[in-house]
Formats: C-alpha cells, structure tokens, sequence
C-alpha cells in the first residue's frame, strides 16, 4: 500500500521546442501543475520513466486578449483564468467553470492543458494500486475487464474537465506542438469516445494554447457535484445562446462528466428559430437525457447524474434567454 | 460564526494550553516523532472477503536483504477485543479471512521499498467462502457462520420492554410507524493511523507512542497479545490529531507494529495510508430502524417501539455497546411511558465497525425525531410544543434505571426557538426554504467501566516543589478535545491561582496515573471531579502550612487569587510562594491524589445490558437547522443552524463552544454527503475524496448556545459537550428539506441523488393519483 513514488527522471525545458524534444522518448509524460498526474502515480494507474516539467515554459503561459477573441496558452494556471479581467469581460463562462475546478490550492498551480487532457475517471479506476489488483484489475489499467459493463468492449471512464465544456460550446480551437512541428484543430477533435484512450494526440505531443473567438451572446457553465469545492463532476453542461428577436438563433450545450469525452449535444440546430417556452425546454431536457448516457464510473448513481445533466441545461437555456 | 456564551456565562474562557503549540508545529504528533534508526512497519491485506487461509509461505521474503522480521496469524496466539466477554480478532489473520483489508502478515524492514518488496514475496492461498456485505443476506438461514460460535450471524440480539406497550398505542391518537436506514460512515480523523514502537532486547521493555485514545486499554491489550509483563510496558501518546472513536479501541496495527518491534528486536515505525487509516474502521455502522410512535393530540407520546439492526462488520469491537446504546439512549430525554426495543448486531464480511462520536444513539434519534415531526405535522401541532409536551423533570430516573439529575432541554428549546426566529418564519418561508428542529442528548461518560477491576474510575495526581509549580498528572487522552486544559483549569480554580502555575501532563503509562481514556464524553465529569478533589486535598496541607505559619487554625484561613489571610480581610497574607516554601518544611515536594467513583446507583438497570446508558449527567441539546433545496437536482444547502447545548456548566465556554460547533458540524457531514461505500466488500470510499466530508463551502453559520443546567454532582456541576449535540442535526435536516419540498427523506445521506430518486417517486406517485381520480370522475 506504498505511497511513495518510484524514481523519476525530471527534466525542466525552457521552450516548447526543447520540451517536445525531450518528450519523445517513450515512457516520457509532461508534468505541469501535477495535480491529477502525480495522484495518479503513486497510485500506480499511471507510470512514467521521465517527466517533462514544463511549467517553466513562458511561451505556454500568456494570455492574449484581442478585440473579439483570446488566446490562452496551455501552461496558464486555472487560478489565474478565474481573475483575468479579459477573461471576465469577453468569456465570463470560462472563469466561471474556473472557479468550480478542484479547489484554491489546486487551481494555483493546475493549468488549462492539463485539465482539457486531464486522464478520465472511474471508480475502478482511481484506486490504489492493492485496490485494484484486488479486483483484477481493470481494462483501463493491466486488465481486460471493464467493471463498469463487463460484457462491453471499451473502457468508459469518465472525463471530468470542467474547461471543456464551455470551450466547446465556445468553439475553441487548439494548437498542438510536436516532433512533426504545429497543428491545430477544432477542440472538439481532440477527444474520441474511449475511456482508455480518449485524447487524439499522438505520442509526445503538447497542447500549446486554446484560441477562442466571441460568435455567440450568452454562456453559462454549471456543474453539477455532491460539495461545493473539491469534487469532480458528476455532471457539467456549457450553454451558449444567441437570442434574435426572441427566437433562437443559435444554441450550444457542452457536455462533461457524463462521457469518455466532453461532447456538444447534437441536433440543436433543430431548434433554431424557436421561442424558448416550456416545450422548448422539455425538448431540451429529453436531447440531454437521451444523449448522456453516463456510467457507473461514479459512486453517485449513473441515472442521478442524466436527469441533473438536463434539469441544469434546461434551467441555463431558460435562464439566458430570459 | 456567532459564539453566543459570553452574554450568558459572563465567561468567555480561555484558549487551550496547547493551541499555541498546534497552530504554530511546535506539537508532536506520532509521525513527527524522532524515528532515528527505525524500521519501516508495512501490512499486508487480505485481497479476498471472506476464505480459509489454506498456506502462508514467507520464506522469500525472510530472505530479502534489509528485511528484519516477517509476522504472520501463526505469531498471533491471542485473540483481543476491547470487550473482555466479546474477544474474537487476531492482530493478523489466522485460518481465516472475513474482509478486504484484514492484516494477513507484516514486515519490518530497512526502508519502505524494502518492506514493499517483501510483502509481495509473501505467498498466501485462500480458499474463499460465501462473503456477505448486508445484514439480511448475513442473516440468512443457509448462510455461513463468520464466527461459529454466533448462530444466524447475530453478534447480539438484545431485547427491552419497560412500561406497558400495548396499553400506550392503545391510548394513542395517532400511532405512526417508519423504516429509515442510515448508510456507514467514518470518523475521518485528519491524523492517519500511526505508531512507533521500540523493544529493548536487554531489558525486554517495549515502548509503544502511539495515536490512541485508550493509553491504558493500549498498554493491556499489549500485555495480552505480547504475552508480557504489564509492567515491561510504557505507552505514550503524543499529540493526537482527532480521535471522535476512531481510536477508543485497540487497533490491528498498534499490536503488530509491536509484535514487530520484538521480532526485530528495535524500533519499528509504521504509518497506515488514508486508504488503510479507513480500512482500520471502526465507526458507525450501517443502521436500519424501524420505529414506531404512539401520539395524542395534545404531543404526548404514549409508547414507542423500536427495532434496530446494525451491519457491524467481521468482527465484535465494540458492537455489543454500539446495539446496547442504540436501545437505551431511547430515554433518557422524553418522558415516554412505554418502550420496546429489539436490537440486532450483525456479522458482516466488511471492516469492523465501532465507536464513533454520539456512539449509538445518532441513527436511533434520526428514526424518532424525523417520525415525530412527520406525526406532528399530521396533528398540526408545532414541533416545539410536542417536546415540550414530553419534557422530563429532574431529578428521575427513566424505566431502564438511569438517573437524570439535571435537564435543562426545556432552555435549550427557548433559545433556538427565539434564535431563529421560529415562530415567525416557520411554515412562512419561500419555495423551497425552510426550517426544520430536533432534540438529542448524551452520556456524560459511562458510569460502568468496560474493565471492571474496582478501581475509582478516575485518579489525579498533583506533584507540587520548590518552584510552586503544580504539575498535573493524569491518564486522560487530550485528543484535541481540550481535556488537559479542563484539569489545568479545574485545578486553577480550586486551588485559586493562575492557569500559569499548573502544567499538565497526560497519557504516560510510566508517569501518569491510570485513566480509562478518551471515550463516551467521560473525562470532563469523571477526570473533572478526580482533579477537584485532588486539588481540594493539596489546598488542604497548603492551609495547614498557611495556618501554622501565621500562627492560626486551618478553619480560620482564606485562600483567595492565591493569597492566604487570616478571615476574610486579614492583615497578615502568605503569597502563594511563601505558603509553599511553609508546606514544604520537614516534607518536601509534596504529591496528592485525588480520585472519583461513579455511585453504583447511577450504574444502571438491572436488566440484561443495563449498564450500557449509565452514566452520572446527559447533556442535552435542541437545534434549528434552515435548509434550501433545489428540487431540480436534488441538492441541497444548509443555510444556518442554531443549536443549544445543556452542559451543566461551561468550565471553558471557549473549548464548549468549539465543541458544539464540531459536533454540529459532524452531525452534518452524517446528514448531507458522508457515507462508506462498497464494491463486492472492496471499499470504493476510501479517500478524502471519496469519502465526502464537507467543505467550507458548505459550512454554514452556526449560532452556539450554552446552557447551565448546574448537574449537582458534576465537576462545578459540569457535564459533557462534546456529543449531545450531534444526534440532532440529521434529524433537523431532513425534517427542514420536508418542510421545503414535501418529500420525507427516508435514508442517509441526504445525497443529490437519494433526494432526486425520492422527489422523482413522490411525483409518479402523484400522477397516478391523479390518474386514479380522473378515471374514477
């Protein structure tokens, strides 16, 4: 039931470039805040022959706010999204999912990358390493049996960002840095449904920063957990509306906690054009059930955190048109 | 956070004489010990819940280099337990398994990666057995014994009948009858579970310092499994980061990191981690009651029946007075003519469960308190003026034979009444706000000792010298509760001079005097009155030497701010110092005792089991809790509480204060999001995040209340503040959240989705209601 951590080779690159480079040998993993990483391995779930502590790259931590869009680097520490007056002026939303992320101690030094590609989560998962072996491990980790639906084929860990969401929703894209050099991508594309491998990135690749532009009016982020700091969530939902002249324009919902991967509902176009009344709404929260499927990766029942996921996006769609 | 005591008291007492020393790191704690030269203690668990141990080969790991002693079930030819007639657990597994996490074997070894490595070389085979993780499958007729000797996996059955039942549902004008079950939930001390233990192979002496809150129940059960000499033994507790019953036994681990430390004769240090600190257990178990109320119109009640039973886990602790409890802390607070309870403690393959803060008592007053509300809603009586309307008057004593000397329940209703503003805000609150209130009480110590040997159940002694310091020795575990500052002051006080001249020291089996520990709120009364006596003694020899040194008789002296004058007003005045340097002639330093003994009269009934409840004083409590709940996702906010506690008197309103706010605040993590969970046995709760205590953020304000009800026999008619108000909260809250959204609440935690379930029910309900009308019009 060892708590101590194996030795670890700990690299500490200036630039992104030195960074990648040192990350392409296997077994390397880059280290930021730690918060979800270094739990993990003393946990044991996760291992690593070197860390690539790039917390002291500069180029990964700015924030540039432009006329009508923001620039956020993958290494800005969560705390400091949460007080950024750009930020609160041109995407209140994202400081407001911030602000539910872990706790103070936790968002001073955890960063936008991290939590946008933070591991997923299951309750067979994120035990100790006598826990698991205990239980025969589990297909996630050194198993071939996911405990959640044993008969499936697939992983479903959860993932637990509160960021993504709202990026989403935002329509964020994200700039990769590798040994192949730079691409970027549409946020959205960062994430396939596989609980065991639920990232795109290729081996040794960095999540550079986040751009966002302003297309839509209102956003809001709710998450939905049993205590008011320190939990995961059991369920978050981004909303994102625009009103014209009292009828849906466009309409968003980002969706965490409820997957392998935060997802936007589909098929909200369907609603443009309609007034937000009581119909509209019971259609909203039908889309949500019926597209969060959660498992039982959470001690709190996988039925409790669906009916939430659309009680709030309801009550947000509600709540911005009004 | 409003404290309000000082209005009341006209004291605002002092801070505890060791805060400075915990705030600031000077305080050591087990793990901050020196462990220079110590070995590295590991435990391996049982992967398994329930199996016969078929072979156990440790040779590999004997042989790895850096390991110095490898123990097994085989090392374990003692069985413990903290009640002598229910002693069924070895430190390690011998034959058989009966839950994930047991100690199958240790290691003490060079350094950790060692003892790690060792451990994985150990071989175990187990050949499983059926394995039961709820009381109804446990007690299923075709189920497998855990322990042979206790038929259908009862542990214990227990069943009382005081008054007459059957004529008080009779004269009832509403009898009421509801199930609640209230899930297992942890101490969660922040202090994991450590011990540092060294054998002197010279001497054969053992030195255990160690996180406990039984030193004394420590150094036997050592003395027990060890098969030693009491006398080879010392144990000391260092500075304990919280106990509330996590620690009120003796634990696996403290026995095999000293069964190690002999093996290898040295120092072995271990550290249980947060997941093994919750394996180790022994807390409140899972509960189901069903209870049964008889009410008249008026709030009477006329007879309660009640059926417990708790899922305890693998093995007996402290069950037989955790079901025995649960029972009898039914009286005690309302005067109800007629009670039945039928009590079950069932075996179960899961941690053993045990004490834990309002031991035994919380499940059983949510079951009352939540039914009473419900019936006076039903009855359209006010909740206030049904307690009031059951109220005891002391002095009596209850049909189960306990005395209540003193009960100031009725003030502590007043007060959170007017507090928070009940009679204009309740029923008249927005949408889903509002208030909901509950009663509880606790023992002031158990007035029959578990080790019944005779002795007083409490002994101080005070060494005073040269330097006119009075150092206070005594057993009693300060566990962050305050009791060291409770002597400090007791003796201040009756000696009457300055807390500056006392020191304390506690919980030294070489120094201090025996002390039965920290458990069931007994030190304030008992430690309390032994250190008033004691002081009372030492006062005495120091007027003595005052009255021969002024030249008069001892009746003719008055001591008073630590001055000694003939009459009151004399001329003639001793400083303190100078009546020590008199007391001191011919004698030297001068060491008094002073000891107390429960009156076999307060040591309960003569019934089966009637010592379980007994005790000199209960504490009684009353609170207002003020709730939102969002009925869309089921979560719910605790906005405020008002809460009252009957003390007897505040010897430190400061420490009182603190305590009925800790209470509280624990009474909350039961009510909103505490609870242990399990996957086949394999316990899923098992960290601080997990395992859901509450944050900050859910804090609320809490307004304190201190009432003195001055018990006639406490120490300055003290009695306990630690537990009495605990039981309340649940109870307050869940009445709250029906009162909020029309939805009885039936189990707990009271979790988002337990609540989002039970709103969802209470609708389909309601619709097929509907349904049911429109076909019928």
């Amino acid at each position: 039931m060892s708590v101590e951590l194996a030795d670890v080779v700990v690299a500490q690159p200036a630039t992104i470039e030195e960074a990648v480079a040192l990350a392409a040998d296997a077994g390397a993993r880059y280290v930021a805040g730690g918060t979800d990483l270094i739990v993990n391995m003393r946990r044991g779930v996760t291992t690593a022959a070197r860390l690539v502590d790039i917390s002291g790259i500069a180029a990964l931590k700015t924030i540039v706010v432009e006329a009508n869009g923001a620039v956020i680097g993958g290494g800005v520490e969560i705390a400091r999204l949460v007080g950024h007056d750009g930020i609160a002026r041109l995407f209140p939303v994202i400081a407001q999912a911030a602000v539910t992320i872990a706790a103070p101690a936790h968002r001073n030094v955890a960063t936008v990358g991290g939590n946008l590609c933070l591991d997923t989560r299951c309750i067979y998962y994120n035990q100790s390493e006598w826990w698991r072996r205990s239980n025969g491990w589990c297909l996630k980790n050194r198993g071939d049996t996911c405990h959640v639906a044993p008969r499936g084929e697939r992983c479903h860990a959860a993932f637990s960002g509160d960021l993504a969401p709202a990026l989403l929703a935002l329509d964020a894209e994200v700039e990769i840095a590798g040994s192949a050099g730079r691409r970027r991508m549409p946020l959205r594309d960062l994430y396939v449904e596989d609980g065991k491998a639920h990232l795109t990135l290729a081996p040794g690749e960095l999540l550079v920063c986040v751009r966002v532009t302003r297309k839509m009016d209102a956003f809001a982020y709710e998450k939905i957990r049993q205590r008011g700091a320190i939990d995961y969530p059991l369920a978050g939902v981004a909303v994102g509306l625009t009103m014209r002249e009292r009828r849906i324009a466009d309409l968003r919902i980002g969706l965490t906690g409820l997957a392998s991967y935060p997802f936007l509902a589909a098929g909200l176009e369907n609603l443009v054009g309609r007034e937000v009344d009581d119909d509209l709404l019971k259609e909203i929260d039908r889309a949500v059930q019926r597209q969060a499927q959660p498992m039982r990766t959470t001690l709190a029942a996988a039925h409790y955190r669906r009916l939430a996921a659309a009680a709030v996006a309801r009550r947000l769609v509600a709540r911005l048109a009004a | 956070m409003t404290i309000v005591y000082e209005a009341r008291t006209g004291r605002h007492g002092v801070p505890l004489i060791d805060g400075v020393d915990k705030v600031t790191g000077r305080a050591l704690y087990t793990a901050d010990l020196d462990r220079a030269g110590a070995l590295v203690g590991v435990i391996l668990r049982s992967p398994v819940a329930h199996a016969e141990i078929i072979r156990v080969d440790t040779s590999k790991a004997r042989a790895l280099d850096g390991v110095a002693a490898v123990l097994t079930g085989a090392d374990c030819r003692v069985a413990y337990g903290v009640l002598p007639i229910a002693m069924n657990e070895y430190p390690l597994a011998r034959d058989r398994v009966r839950y994930r996490g047991e100690p199958v074997a240790a290691v003490a070894a060079i350094d950790e990666t060692t003892a790690q490595r060792a451990l994985e070389l150990i071989e175990i085979e187990y050949r499983e057995l059926p394995a039961y993780f709820e009381s109804t499958d446990a007690r299923a007729p075709d189920a497998v014994l855990l322990h042979d000797n206790k038929p259908g996996n009862v542990e214990r059955e227990v069943h009382h009948d005081f008054g007459d039942l059957d004529a008080g549902f009779a004269a009832a004008d509403l009898v009421r009858e509801h199930r609640v079950c209230c899930a297992e939930i942890n101490h969660a001390q922040i202090e994991p579970h450590a011990c540092l233990a060294e054998f002197d192979p010279s001497s054969g002496r053992l030195t255990v310092q160690d996180v406990s809150q039984v030193v004394y129940y420590l150094h036997l059960m050592l003395a027990r499994c060890l098969e030693m000499d009491e006398a080879q033994i010392r144990v000391i507790k260092p500075f304990v980061g919280g106990g509330f019953g996590a620690r009120v036994e003796v634990l696996n681990f403290e026995i095999v990191t000293a069964m190690l430390a002999r093996a290898a004769g040295g120092k072995v240090f271990m550290q249980l981690t947060r997941e093994e600190t919750f394996l180790t257990h022994r807390s409140r178990p899972q509960t189901d009651v069903v209870l049964k109320l008889g009410m008249r119109k008026d709030g009477r009640f006329t007879a309660c029946a009640c059926e417990v039973t708790q899922r305890g886990g693998a093995y007996a602790g402290y069950g037989v007075v955790t079901i025995l409890y649960a029972g009898a802390l039914l009286q005690g607070i309302y005067d109800i003519p007629a009670i039945k309870y039928d009590g079950y403690r069932v075996y179960a393959n899961l941690p053993p469960c045990g004490a834990m803060r309002g031991h035994g008592g919380v499940n059983t007053r949510f079951a009352f308190e939540t039914l009473v509300d419900k019936m006076a809603r039903e009855l359209g009586l006010d909740p206030f003026a049904v307690r009031r309307a059951n109220l005891l008057r002391a002095p009596t004593q209850t049909m189960n034979g306990l005395m209540v000397q003193s009960y100031g329940l009725a003030e502590c209703l007043d007060a959170v009444e007017r507090a928070s503003g009940w009679k204009e805000r309740f029923g008249r609150m927005p949408a889903g706000k509002a208030l909901g209130m509950a009663c509880s009480h606790y023992v002031s110590g158990s007035a029959k000792p578990i080790h019944f040997t005779g002795e007083p159940h409490a002994v101080i002694h005070l060494k005073l010298d040269h330097d006119g310091g009075v150092t206070a020795l005594t057993g009693a575990a300060d566990i962050g509760q305050g009791s060291s500052t409770m002597v400090a002051i007791a003796v201040a006080e009756t000696l009457g001079v300055g807390l500056d001249r006392i020191r304390v020291v506690s919980s030294d089996t070489a120094i201090t005097p025996k002390d039965n520990g920290a458990y069931s709120s007994r030190i304030t009364f008992m430690v309390g009155n032994a250190a008033i006596a004691a002081a009372q003694n030492l006062k005495m020899l120091l007027v003595e030497a005052a009255a021969k040194k002024l030249e008069s008789a001892p009746e003719e002296i008055v001591c008073d701010g630590g001055v000694f004058r003939v009459g009151q007003g004399g001329q003639a005045a001793l400083s303190f110092k100078e009546v020590v340097s008199a007391a001191l002639i011919d004698e030297g330093a001068i060491s008094v005792k002073g000891s107390f003994t429960c009156p076999v009269e307060f040591q309960g009934g003569k019934h089966r089991g009637g010592a379980v409840g007994s005790t000199m004083g209960f504490s009684y409590a009353a609170q207002v809790v003020e709730t939102s709940v969002d009925d869309a996702t089921g979560q719910v906010s605790v906005d405020k509480v008002w809460v009252a506690l009957d003390c007897g008197r505040a010897i430190n309103p400061l420490a009182v204060a603190g305590q009925i706010e800790g209470s509280v605040w624990m009474g909350m993590g039961q009510a909103l999001c505490e609870e242990t969970r399990y996957l086949d046995g394999l316990a899923a709760h098992a960290s601080f995040l997990d395992y859901r205590m509450p944050t900050i953020v859910e804090s609320p304000a809490i307004e304190a209340f201190i009432v003195e009800s001055k018990d006639p026999n406490g120490p300055f008619g003290a009695k306990e503040a630690s537990e009495g108000a605990l039981a309340g909260f649940p109870p307050a809250l869940v009445s709250a959240i029906g009162h909020a959204i029309g939805v009885d609440l039936l189990e707990l935690p009271a979790t988002p989705d337990r609540l989002l379930e039970a709103i969802g029910k209470r609708r389909q309900k309601a619709a097929a209601a509907a349904r049911k009308q429109r076909a019928a019009s």
